[in-house]
């Protein structure tokens, strides 16, 4: 009788150092915290849910504490968690989410005004004022580039990046994109407010022309030989994201363009979302190093914010009047597709209720998603 | 036929493709003769050594290869196939004894290396020749190889290097010496910024100039119809002011009627984060 009330006593003990309430510390409790509160933005604020959504499960998940060795942990070979990590490890995600977004972009906007496409390109200043300032914080060259990424608002980008350059920081540079983009509404508009006047506030832009069917056709084709002959290092990016816009704009592949912005994206939004949240392992997370990135995310969003903003009251100087693009167009620039485009519009509408900005907008928000996969290419030749 | 001729020409796309990735990739990298003190083989000999790279960024299986010292006899030891330890990794190495002890393993060739001075490694047909080498007198426990894998010159090595890099000079990665050059990170997004700016510059002006041509094309074939009409015995062009002007008068006049009226109509879309216009104006967070 002794002898069986030891072997129950002994397996029960065992048990219990293998669930959460053993192995539990405060790292685990602020990450499970930081997971709710995630959840509830999506839920409460609906501020982007479908990412949000996936990426608060996924730091749960992440951060149920467990006794190691059991291959549970997204962080040990074999584990289920470890095998969906995979794709973003190396990089396969970010891509099949561009080749979506290609399928459901329409870059009407920016073919019926081409000089809007610089504005994505100012933009990107917010990734290299990150890179500087991150260099100036004690981040060496390679982590410095993952962590400046951020400010290109493009959750995919900033994965795919730092997953080549400083795959220790993924999971802090992920949370901090998506977390950032999804703040957008709450960072940009006072600093669109402080760079620009009443009077540029109120500037009209000319209604887009209609743009044709063979110029669409012909966009995807010359952007991506055009991008990829200078950066072929973006070539998973941009060759997925422009492929995705011809079969869309081909009009003759509707079944595959379907797909691709369809359950393909959804099902890779669902992979991605759940395994970066789950990589935010209070173990591996909870690090000076992350408190620095979240704290250089935020300076990127406003320096890129900044940027495009500035650039356009630039060229406004060059432009006679009624062919002068409203400033509050120049936050687009960042990829965040497209929220920062609404931002324009509803900061747009604040001061003039007749005056919508949102296709003005669409034209730098979509040349902001090929500026930064093309700044990811040169950071990716010049840091690897 | 012109479905043949498709399929002839993909082929010939295709099979430069294919030597590109294969074992034309492979390349003798390293070569010690007079091994009378190094690396040793699996049965504690100090054997003459071959080190052969795979140049390719993939996976080349050399098992059906052939490896010999004499040229008159391409296929003197036929490299077996289906071993997985012929499967050489991406820019990784495989290294052969050549002794003539071709009974301790596939790696242990049927000649030794100190018989001639030359090698050569041919492809599975026996007569496609992928490397070749030749060389003068060696000296005893000194390596001959590539300065730097794969490439040239050729040189006595100041280490031996079986199954690693030639190059044993410390070297510093591309990130650490961009940040020994600039440590600011001014430099980077100068550089940076100004390749992101011609790429997209570049594509403002080949659109800009699509855009003009387009509309210009468009304008002549609007007057090309004109004409056309006019040649059908439409009335001349101030009668055809007169009839847009009043048809346009009367759109306006619409419009002002219209002018409050607003018509919402939930689109059912898929919505999806990426790319949701269809929220664009409704779909602002609740704060």
């Amino acid at each position: 009788m002794k002898g069986i009330f030891d072997f129950l006593s002994h397996h029960l003990q065992q048990f219990l150092t293998y669930t959460a309430f053993a192995n539990f510390t405060i790292g685990h409790v602020i990450m499970i915290l930081v997971g709710l509160f995630f959840i509830y933005l999506a839920i409460r604020k609906e501020y982007e849910p479908l990412l949000l959504i996936p990426i608060g499960f996924g730091i749960l998940i992440g951060n149920v504490p467990f006794y190691p060795g059991l291959k549970i942990g997204i962080y040990e070979t074999g584990s289920v968690m470890n095998y969906l990590h995979f794709g973003v490890l190396q990089g396969v995600y970010p891509p099949l989410i561009f080749l979506g977004i290609g399928a459901m972009t329409d870059f009407s906007a920016l073919i019926s005004n081409p000089r809007l496409v610089l504005i994505g390109a100012a933009a990107q200043l917010g990734i290299f004022g990150a890179y500087m300032i991150a260099l100036q914080l004690g981040f060496n060259a390679s982590e410095a580039g993952a962590i400046g990424i951020i400010g290109g608002a493009d959750g995919p980008t900033a994965i795919f990046l730092s997953s080549k350059l400083a795959p220790d920081l993924m999971g802090a540079i992920a949370i901090s994109a998506y977390s950032y983009m999804a703040l957008v509404p709450v960072i940009q508009p006072p600093v669109m407010r402080l760079l620009t006047s009443r009077r540029e506030r109120l500037i009209r832009m000319k209604a887009p022309r209609q743009v044709s069917k063979t110029e669409k056709v012909l966009f995807p084709i010359v952007g991506l030989l055009l991008t990829t002959f200078v950066v072929p290092s973006g070539m998973p990016l941009l060759g997925m994201l422009f492929f995705g816009n011809l079969l869309k704009e081909s009009g003759v592949t509707k079944r595959l363009a379907d797909t691709a912005k369809g359950p393909l994206i959804d099902i890779v939004t669902i992979l991605i979302g759940l395994t970066v949240g789950a990589s935010t392992q209070a173990t591996t997370f909870l690090t000076a190093k992350s408190i620095g990135i979240f704290a250089l995310g935020a300076v990127s969003f406003v320096i890129a914010t900044m940027g495009g903003v500035l650039f356009v009251k630039l060229i406004n100087l060059f432009l006679r009047d009624g062919n002068k693009i409203n400033p509050l167009i120049g936050n687009a620039g960042v990829s965040a597709v497209p929220d920062s485009a609404r931002v324009s519009q509803v900061v747009g509408l604040e001061y003039d209720p007749k005056n919508h900005l949102l296709m003005h907008a669409m034209g730098p928000n979509v040349a902001g998603v090929i500026g930064s996969a093309v700044a990811a290419g040169v950071l990716l030749s010049f840091l690897s | 036929m012109k479905k043949a001729g498709f399929i002839i020409l993909l082929w010939c796309i295709y099979l430069p493709g294919l030597q590109a990735q294969s074992t034309t990739d492979l390349k003798f990298n390293e070569i010690l003769v007079h091994n009378d003190s190094g690396y040793i083989d699996d049965f504690g000999q100090h054997s003459p050594w071959i080190e052969i790279f795979n140049t390719a960024f993939n996976y080349v299986d050399i098992g059906g290869c052939y490896l010999t010292n004499d040229p008159s006899d391409p296929k003197k030891y036929p490299i077996p196939k289906g071993d997985p330890i012929t499967r050489i990794a991406p820019r990784n190495y495989i290294v052969f004894w050549a002794a003539n002890q071709p009974t301790h393993g596939i790696r242990h060739l049927n000649f030794d290396l100190r018989e001639s001075r030359f090698l050569a490694l041919y492809d599975a047909d026996g007569r496609t020749l992928i490397d070749s080498l030749s060389w003068g007198p060696q000296q005893a426990g000194i390596a001959y190889g590539r300065a730097e894998d794969g490439s040239l010159p050729w040189i006595f090595l100041p280490k031996n290097t079986p199954n690693a890099n030639n190059n044993t000079t410390p070297r510093t990665s591309a990130a650490q010496q961009f940040q020994q050059i600039d440590p600011v990170g001014i430099g980077m997004a100068a550089i940076a910024m100004s390749v992101v700016f011609l790429v997209l510059l570049m594509l403002f002006i080949i659109f800009k100039n699509f855009s003009n041509a387009f509309i210009f094309m468009e304008k002549r074939k609007e007057q090309k119809k004109l004409r056309s009409l006019r040649g059908a015995g439409f009335p001349p062009d101030e009668n055809l002011v007169a009839v847009g002007l009043a048809i346009h008068l009367y759109a306006k006049e619409i419009q002002e009627h219209e002018d409050f009226i607003l018509t919402i109509k939930k689109v059912s879309r898929t919505y999806s984060p990426w790319s949701s216009k269809i929220y664009g104006i409704g779909g602002w967070p609740r704060h």
